[in-house]
């Protein structure tokens, strides 16, 4: 290694760099070892973003559903929300934080 | 209909496809041993399961951190997930791995439990029984026990006052918990539907989130 390290300072560095970057790698937690390839906000920000358009929109909770969710550039999630046929569209962040709530 | 609108037809028909088939499956898990994420399939199930006689450590039963304004006891099933949450005081939730209705037959909805019961007799619907032989002989009644499909326990969900014929209930085939194989019940492994059953009350609030549903129940 001694050797490598001498005759090529950069690339050695670059490599010990990365080597002890996947050293340092663990699992993910038990609650987080699935995945699916269509992203979809987790179960509870969907349901604070139908309680947040029911408080908005003066509906009852029990009828308003999330029906679609995606990631967002900016981070956090768009939620799709049918309240009897009333659509609503609502953006909430990864800490649960709701930062939009807009009839669709 | 012209060339160029054929076209456009054709390519929007694919991309559909293309979506709805995403959203059907590409459930993965993580491989402690391997440390590589791996698709999570019915033939990866059924290896994984005989091999560790449990489901992966994503789908076992533990407790979570779950912010929402729901009552402590409201049941919530994310069918995309394959997670069934128990509201638990506190901001927690008791989380359960689920099996769910394979393509076509998802649906999302609030709902409630109507009513309970301990190794249910499994009486499969008519639409049921028109397709599928296995389920014709049992056309008069599956009595309780080990092999019915129903397992442990089953939770009866209602919109108002009528049945949905859904239910969440146990299974005799626990290597199917994280996968979409189901005709739209919710299915557990027999020692979680004991447990949730032991948790909750009759009434209880049922939210069942599903992108892609084919069907809407009570709302």
């Amino acid at each position: 290694m001694s050797i490598f390290l001498k005759s090529q300072p950069l690339p050695a560095l670059l490599l010990c760099s990365i080597a002890a970057l996947a050293a340092c790698q663990s699992a993910p937690p038990p609650d987080q070892m699935s995945r699916t390839a269509v992203e979809t906000a987790p179960a509870d920000l969907q349901l604070l973003c139908a309680d947040a358009a029911a408080k908005q929109a003066g509906l009852e909770r029990a009828k308003v559903l999330p029906t679609g969710s995606r990631p967002v550039e900016a981070g956090g999630f768009s939620v799709d929300l049918d309240a009897s046929g009333r659509k609503f569209a609502c953006v909430i962040d990864r800490t649960g934080v709701v930062k939009s709530v807009q009839a669709a | 209909m012209s060339r160029t609108l054929q076209k456009a037809a054709l390519a929007t028909l694919v991309l559909t496809l293309a979506a709805y088939v995403a959203l059907a499956a590409g459930t993965q898990i993580y491989d402690p041993k391997t440390r590589k994420w791996v698709d999570y399939d019915k033939n990866t199930a059924r290896k994984y399961f005989a091999r560790n006689k449990q489901v992966p450590d994503a789908f076992r039963r533990q407790v979570v951190t779950f912010r929402t304004a729901e009552e402590p006891g409201t049941i919530i099933i994310d069918g995309n997930q394959h997670f069934l949450y128990l509201v638990q005081p506190g901001g927690q939730a008791i989380r359960y791995g689920i099996g769910v209705g394979r393509e076509g037959f998802g649906w999302a909805g609030i709902v409630r439990v109507g009513r309970t019961a301990e190794w249910p007799t499994w009486t499969p619907p008519a639409e049921m029984v028109a397709r599928d032989p296995n389920a014709a002989k049992w056309a008069a009644g599956q009595p309780g026990g080990p092999d019915n499909p129903l397992g442990a326990r089953a939770l009866y969900l209602y919109a108002g006052d009528a049945d949905t014929i859904y239910r969440i209930h146990g299974t005799p085939e626990s290597w199917t918990i994280g996968l979409d194989v189901s005709s739209g019940c919710i299915r557990m492994n027999n020692d979680d539907i004991i447990d949730l059953h032991s948790r909750i009350k009759v009434g209880a609030k049922v939210i069942v989130l599903m992108q892609g549903a084919a069907l809407y129940k009570g709302v």
